[in-house]
């Protein structure tokens, strides 16, 4: 029994030991292939020398001593650089008179032909050679500037801005040239059909109402447009109470303090802006296809459904779905389908607008006569499909993961971080945004995602405007 | 993925925005690998964020005659797969770690880069050297690029109404030689192209000795050296073709296009001189660079003084000039006539002012230039994106870093004479084209 127990227990090692023996060549086999033969992401990032560091911009809302006008700063001292953008709330195109259509454009291009005592030459002379950019832009909803300038030229870009603004000299010779550089955009703005489709689409969706008009305004309007308008504009439209500004840079919080004084300090204190109400869109009219007189390399298509606005409590989620339906590049739904696995087109993508009276979820593609109909199909299933069935897990993990681990790349440029500050605020995200913003993201479950799927992805609710050859 | 002929952003930044005399322009450090990789690091700490470009130098200029499109679709391949990585699991890796990526192919070269988080910079950097030496392309796979690539042309080339013209406009400038190309290929070359073709153009031109490495942003160049030759040290250098001649261009060229198109709703006009290069004639470059910015860049440049202010024959008019090629620079002058101004007579009249504007240098005009070129430099230390952008273009078509980081110094040098002697010299020998687009149907 012994001689047996000793056996049997020696058997028993043995074949322990043997276990562990081919345990061992196994785990040594696939330890080896993976990682020489395959491709490891985890272990790359697990071994890496480069480790996440926090990072974190804090924003301070300054406040002017004189005026009490508000701004958020980023102060970064890395480079001797400091960037204000602000922007005019309600100031834009949708608000121009309807009789002084494209008026907010003409005031944004003479805003920098002088002012004070310097000519439309003097002023941009002295831009270039003290390297400060000033700009000044109108969209749909909003007017807005921005000034660039180095910590060593700071004192003149800001009596510059603030003479631009409050100062300018509006002269006659100028505006005739501003008119006429119009004309000529509004004839090449019918050269390519991509500009045609976003006009057609504008009619299409919105009709009468301002977000319907041409970017570029009526022709006829700027036409008549005179130096008195100009002034009217600016008495209305450009006032402290719908004043937004964003700083980053080297400037402190009390610089800037004062500085905000000196630059907006003698704007009126109450604008007098045209109400825009919320358009009526029918998203039940379906497609409308525009033959173009010529034949394009390919028909082009541009669809929209209602969206969300950014401070709804569903943006997070539909942002998140959209990514994964049409958002995120070559890995879309959309993209797989399409182009990836078909090879049907260059491009097929969806974002969503966040137009202040109209959120939509807008896309497009463009593909030859003979592709057309099959990407008009992909889209429709895909997009009916996603409706329906929603996300996988793997995909909403695989979004979040992407949003989470890219938001650092908006922070590489000084006029960035301006920009995102005055978009903070008019927004009403909160001073703690960058903080809390990878957090929002992260709190949006699989089931939001899909309810926001079911609710706004819907084939019914999708109007699409077209030009090609049909 | 998309087409671009060059860089013009590089030029227009430089002469917008360059401060202390020998200041470096961007702090960038540059090494070699044994293998025989160019890298430059451009350190830019104000956030933890990176952008790797990998820029290999061959272009549409490389292809076979008549195999336009190679290059372009080669890099659409690039994203299909290797041994290791299989199909789509680059973009998957990327997408899941934030890396905004893409590449871009041009007649001198082509560029794959990501921009993402530093703490994923080892991912890209494994990702990108694992398709330098073992990319994989199936039949399948080529056959879907090249339907895309087809897609492509059509989108970005002829949807748009004016792209014959410009087609056209590069030919007869160029003749033979492969600058006259585009670099998408014609749909015909594309629906022609072979698996074959790319398959040869990856062996013979994707090759640490071919290439440049940038990483601009929050890494220091100890670390890069560790990282560069960790994931790029190994992979062993291929028998090049040898090194591309280029055709030599005919200086004695007038030609002229006119061309009338349907959806051409304004009349344009663009001249092109066949100018010096930094690789054809380095010393010119930064005399022809101060000369152009006086010309014609921005709204008080002489041309746009006289000709959009006070003669009123143009509403816009602006020179340019690309320097940062391979082979030949170009030197080019565009405007859009006035209402009622046939783009003729405008013509005739920038001979004129271009004759005035030579004449009418001085020391005095030539200095002023110059300082709005070095106004503003500490700009280029801002953004680490748009600083790999730039230096890469420039040191994938040969200069050195040195030559890059002392561009300032030497447009700080120049002298009047020798920017007279530049324009008269491009002026009189130069190879030039005139064009001028029209709508269809007008005179």
């Amino acid at each position: 029994m012994a001689y047996r127990r000793r056996r049997s227990s020696s058997l028993l090692s043995k074949l322990i030991k043997t276990i562990c023996a081919i345990a061992f060549v196994i785990y040594a086999v696939w330890y080896g292939y993976s990682r020489f033969f395959t491709f490891n992401p985890k272990q790359i990032l697990e071994e890496s020398v480069l480790k996440e560091k926090t990072f974190a911009s804090q924003v301070t809302e300054v406040v002017s001593p004189r005026h009490k006008i508000k701004a958020y700063l980023i102060e970064d001292k890395a480079n001797p650089i400091i960037s204000i953008s602000f922007l005019f709330k309600n100031a834009g195109l949708a608000s121009d008179d309807a009789n002084k259509q494209g008026i907010s454009n003409v005031v944004a291009a003479m805003l920098v032909e002088g002012s004070g005592e310097l000519d439309s030459q003097a002023f941009k002379e002295k831009l270039e050679n003290l390297a400060i950019g000033i700009s000044f832009d109108a969209s749909v909803d909003d007017f807005s500037g921005s000034l660039i300038t180095t910590s060593e030229n700071q004192e003149e870009a800001y009596k510059l801005l603030a003479d631009s603004l409050t100062k300018p000299l509006f002269a006659e010779k100028d505006l005739q040239r501003i008119k006429q550089q119009a004309y000529k955009s509004f004839l090449m703005q019918k050269e390519h059909p991509n500009s045609v489709l976003s006009l057609e689409l504008a009619k299409f969706l919105y009709g009468k109402h301002p977000y319907g008009r041409n970017p570029l305004g009526s022709i006829d309007a700027i036409s008549r447009i005179t130096e008195d308008d100009l002034r009217g504009f600016l008495a209305s439209h450009l006032a402290l109470n719908n004043l937004i500004i964003g700083a980053a840079g080297d400037i402190s919080p009390e610089k800037l303090g004062l500085v905000l004084d000196r630059i907006f300090g003698a704007l009126p204190q109450n604008a007098g802006i045209n109400f825009v109400r919320n358009p009526e869109i029918d998203f039940k009219q379906g497609d409308k296809n525009i033959n173009l007189p010529a034949a394009a390399g390919q028909n082009i298509s541009s669809f929209a459904a209602p969206g969300v606005s950014r401070t709804d409590e569903d943006f997070y989620p539909l942002y998140i779905a959209n990514h994964i339906l049409g958002g995120s590049g070559l890995n879309s739904r959309l993209s797989k389908a399409a182009r990836e696995d078909k090879g049907l087109t260059y491009g097929i993508y969806s974002y969503l607008s966040l137009a202040d009276k109209s959120p939509l979820i807008r896309g497009g593609f463009s593909s030859t006569k003979d592709n057309y109909n099959k990407v008009v199909s992909i889209l429709n299933e895909e997009w009916e499909k996603f409706g329906r069935k929603g996300a996988t897990k793997q995909e909403v993990e695989d979004a979040k993961n992407y949003l989470v681990s890219s938001y650092n790349l908006r922070f590489a440029s000084v006029a960035n971080l301006s920009e995102i500050l005055v978009y903070m605020q008019k927004d009403n995200l909160g001073r703690d945004f960058l903080q809390k913003r990878n957090e929002y993201v992260k709190k949006v479950s699989i089931e939001d995602v899909n309810k926001a799927a079911r609710r706004y992805f819907s084939t019914e609710n999708k109007i699409s405007v077209n030009v090609g050859q049909f | 993925m998309t087409v671009i002929r060059k860089i013009y952003a590089v030029l227009l930044f430089l002469s917008l925005s360059i401060s202390p005399a020998n200041a470096k322009l961007f702090g960038a450090e540059n090494f070699f690998l044994d293998n025989g990789l160019q890298v430059i690091v451009i350190p830019n700490h104000k956030a933890p964020i990176v952008k790797q470009m990998l820029w290999y130098k061959a272009g549409a200029v490389d292809e076979e005659s008549g195999r336009g499109g190679t290059a372009h679709l080669l890099e659409h391949l690039m994203f299909r797969g290797t041994d290791k990585v299989k199909g789509s699991r680059l973009n998957d890796i990327l997408e899941q770690n934030g890396a905004e990526s893409n590449a871009f192919t041009s007649l001198d070269y082509t560029a794959y880069h990501q921009s993402l988080d530093i703490s994923k910079l080892e991912l890209a950097m494994a990702l990108e050297a694992d398709r330098m030496q073992n990319l994989k392309i199936t039949p399948k796979d080529f056959e879907l690029e090249r339907d895309i690539v087809f897609q492509e042309r059509k989108q970005v080339v002829e949807n748009n109404p004016a792209a014959p013209f410009s087609e056209s406009y590069r030919r007869l400038l160029w003749q033979e030689h492969p600058y006259g190309r585009p670099v998408s290929g014609t749909s015909e070359e594309i629906k022609s192209l072979k698996i074959e073709d790319v398959k040869k153009f990856y062996k013979d031109y994707y090759s640490p000795d071919n290439a440049v490495l940038i990483l601009s942003g929050d890494i220091d160049t100890a670390t890069a050296k560790v990282l560069a030759e960790k994931y790029y040290g190994k992979i062993k250098p291929r028998a090049l073709a040898s090194k591309k001649e280029f055709p030599k261009i005919n200086e004695n060229l007038r030609a002229s296009l006119k061309m009338e198109l349907p959806q051409i709703n304004a009349e344009r006009l663009v001249r092109t001189y066949i100018a010096p290069s930094y690789n054809t004639d380095k010393k010119e470059i930064y005399n022809l660079s101060v000369f152009s910015k006086y010309l014609g860049e921005g709204e008080t440049s002489e041309l746009y003084k006289s000709l959009v202010l006070d003669k009123k024959l143009a509403l816009s008019v602006s020179s340019d000039y690309d320097f940062a090629s391979r082979s030949y620079g170009r030197f080019s002058i565009s405007a859009l006539p006035a209402e009622g101004v046939s783009p003729e007579d405008l013509n005739k009249a920038i001979d004129e002012e271009l004759a005035k504007a030579v004449n009418g240098l001085n020391i005095d005009k030539v200095n002023k230039t110059k300082d709005k070129m070095l106004a503003g430099l500490v700009y280029l230390q801002d953004n680490p994106f748009e600083a790999a952008s730039i230096v890469g273009g420039m040191a994938a078509v040969g200069m050195t870093v040195d030559d890059i980081e002392k561009h300032a110094d030497n447009i700080r040098k120049v002298s009047y004479q020798n920017v007279k002697k530049a324009a008269n010299k491009l002026f009189s020998s130069s190879a030039r084209i005139d064009g001028i687009l029209s709508p269809k149907g007008e005179k």
